[in-house]
């Protein structure tokens, strides 16, 4: 029976192209789609590398350019932050906290391997508890740096295997673009501070030393407060330190608050795009079902004639499914050769699991699609009633 | 062969009521050849229709090899018209989209326990008998009028069922298609021992067969033998 139907299609391939060619579309769509939201869901459930429930961030902007006295306002604000109860840990950090919609990057070299993109985050010693960073391998900044010939650096997985593959890295010395030397101190499995559904990219941290750089101004405090600390307690923060730094512009901002931000900033165009998706869809299952309808209408002296030679309802309707599923198979195998490229080539830095449960994913939602828009018009054709079918023509 | 007790038909749509068939009594035994002849109307092709179980009776019982079929569900009718009954239509009923050697094939497909090797063969030993065995290759578009017929009767022959129902087979064609596609139910019917019902417009058709039943308006007015038939 399936070499019969495969032969009706064959014979009939002009007038099935087209439908053919709209479920090989639809699959290609279909595929594309998956293959972001399956990128981003991906993503989104590995791990940060961080915690940022509890975490302020406070911008300190000063209208006066008096640099000396808003760098001793700047020492008495940290420590007057410091020493709030309700404050456990707060670290100054260059202006690219996580979820922040700044980024910093340079570039490193190691050896052979040259040029390797990092984003770099000055941080102090402390937000290693800001952010409860893990470090598994050599240390995190400490005072013993001060006196280091080097200036210490630690560094994500994602970058020890881009700069050192294999290699053990800590201990290793490694040069910024400013003829920096870096000496590497500490690895951290995981620091994505872009976005929960950006990719772990090549991460590096490198210390603040507020005594190194006596006339410098750190515009952004991180401030992890104790659970419990609310609106009260900002308010009463934001008072007193509007005390020391008098013509300050301050902004208290949550990093769950930024988190959202970040996080709408791919939610809503990926909405959007299976909204998009989900309409196409929606369209092609009505061309779908116009086309099974007009087939079948346009064939029931056929189906007549094919009651009368012994096939009973059942049969008529197993047929029909099975011609839409055939066609569908055949556009799908089409598609599928397409999409297998992206992992194959690898286009993309994606890993290959991402394109495989989009494909897996496309290919069943096409057939579950081709089945429902067949259910109706082969249970029409099952119950035509052959002497009615004959009688027409 | 096939017995009809009582036959009523009749058809019922929104606004009028049709007597197709009406007290309709006939019994065809095995090896029978009958014509059918009738005005436009009288209701041959629904008589048909009923003997080949394609269409239920409104009243009355049909028997085929002496069951009487109300009993069957459709999986069970389908099977009996499978392999038991063959049909051939005025209009052919071929699939244009596939070749002779394929529409010959079709009935055998209803049948779950056959090769694909064995239909071959059958196709083309039924395409024999009609003298078709140059064209399996071609579509029913490639073919002429006659030609077609035959391969409708090939398909109707190639499961070997005891009962043809045919229903204005020469009706398209000129005399001498006729002819032919007679000569080859009259073959079936000698050597075969099939039973044949046909429908037929034509005297000369009907003459040649050996009981002639006459149609008017939904019932049966005459039943005669013909007296020049030669069963050999
Ligand atoms: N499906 C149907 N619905 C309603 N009426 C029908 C249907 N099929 C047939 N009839 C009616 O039943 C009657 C008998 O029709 P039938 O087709 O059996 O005639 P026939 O003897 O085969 O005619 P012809 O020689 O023209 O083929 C006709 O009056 C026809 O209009
Ligand atoms: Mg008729």
């Amino acid at each position: 029976m399936i070499r019969h139907l495969f032969k009706l299609i064959w014979n009939r391939k002009k007038s099935n192209f087209l439908l053919i060619a709209e479920i090989f579309f639809c699959f290609l769509v279909l595929f594309g789609v998956l293959s972001l939201v399956m990128y981003n869901i991906r993503n989104y459930t590995k791990p940060l590398g961080f915690k940022h429930d509890n975490v302020w961030l406070l911008t300190m902007r000063p209208s006066t350019d008096s640099t000396a006295q808003n760098r001793q306002s700047l020492e008495q604000v940290l420590q007057r932050v410091r020493a709030f109860p309700e404050v456990s840990q707060a670290s100054l950090i260059s202006s690219n906290a996580p979820f922040a919609f700044s980024q910093m990057n340079n570039s490193f070299s190691y050896g052979k391997v040259k040029d390797i993109d990092a984003d770099i985050y000055e941080v102090q010693d402390e937000y290693k508890d800001v952010m409860q960073l893990q470090v598994s391998q050599g240390r995190w900044f400490s005072a013993q740096d001060n006196a280091s010939n080097y200036e210490p650096i630690v560094i994500n997985r994602a970058f020890q295997q881009k700069l050192f593959g294999q290699e053990d890295a800590i201990g290793k010395l490694i040069q910024g673009v400013d003829s920096t030397t870096f000496q590497v101190v500490g690895i951290t499995d995981y620091f994505r501070a872009g976005s929960e559904y950006a990719a772990e990219e090549p991460a590096s941290f490198t210390r603040i030393n507020i005594q190194k750089r006596p006339d410098y101004f750190w515009n952004e405090l991180l401030i992890r407060v104790k659970p419990g600390a609310g609106v009260d307690f900002e308010e009463r923060m934001v008072k007193e330190i509007s005390g020391i730094g008098k013509d300050w512009t301050l902004e208290v901002a949550t990093l769950e608050k930024m988190r959202q931000n970040k996080a709408k900033l791919t939610l809503v165009p990926m909405i959007a795009l299976g909204l998009v998706c989900g309409f196409l869809i929606f369209n092609v299952a009505l061309g779908l079902f116009g086309v099974l309808w007009y087939n079948i209408n346009s064939r029931r002296s056929e189906i007549g004639l094919r009651r009368a030679l012994g096939a009973a309802s059942g049969q008529i309707y197993r047929q029909f499914i099975g011609e839409v599923l055939v066609m569908a198979t055949l556009g799908l195998i089409l598609g599928v050769v397409f999409a297998v490229q992206l992992p194959l080539l690898q286009v993309f830095q994606v890993e290959s699991a991402v394109y495989n449960i989009a494909i897996i994913s496309a290919v069943v939602i096409i057939y579950l699609l081709t089945v429902v828009c067949a259910f109706y018009p082969s249970r029409q054709a099952a119950a035509i009633h052959p002497a009615v079918a004959l009688h027409e023509e | 062969m096939i017995t009809l007790k009582n036959i009523e038909k009749v058809y019922q749509t929104k606004t009028i009521e049709t007597v197709a068939l009406h007290n309709v009594n006939l019994v065809v035994p095995k090896g029978e050849f009958v014509s059918i002849m009738g005005p436009s109307g009288c209701g041959k092709s629904t008589l048909l229709n009923i003997m080949g179980l394609l269409d239920a009776p409104t009243n009355g019982v049909v028997e085929i090899a002496g069951t009487p079929i109300q009993k069957y569900k459709d999986g069970e009718l389908a099977k009996i018209r499978n392999h038991k009954i063959g049909f051939v239509f005025q209009s052919y009923h071929l699939i244009n989209d596939l070749s002779v050697l394929d529409n010959v094939e079709l009935p055998l497909l209803y049948r779950s326990s056959m090769s694909a090797a064995e239909r071959r063969t059958r196709a083309l030993t039924a395409l024999e008998k009609v003298g078709l065995s140059a064209r399996t290759k071609h579509f029913p578009s490639q073919l002429s009028g006659g030609q077609r017929q035959r391969v409708a009767i090939a398909r109707a022959l190639i499961g070997q069922p005891e009962i043809i129902l045919a229903d204005e087979p020469t009706g398209n064609l000129d005399s001498v298609m006729g002819e032919e596609i007679m000569n080859i139910l009259l073959t079936l019917n000698r050597e075969d021992g099939t039973t044949i019902v046909m429908v037929t417009h034509d005297e000369n058709m009907a003459n040649k067969t050996e009981r002639l039943i006459r149609f008017f308006d939904g019932q049966q007015v005459a039943d005669s033998r013909v007296f020049d038939f030669q069963k050999v």
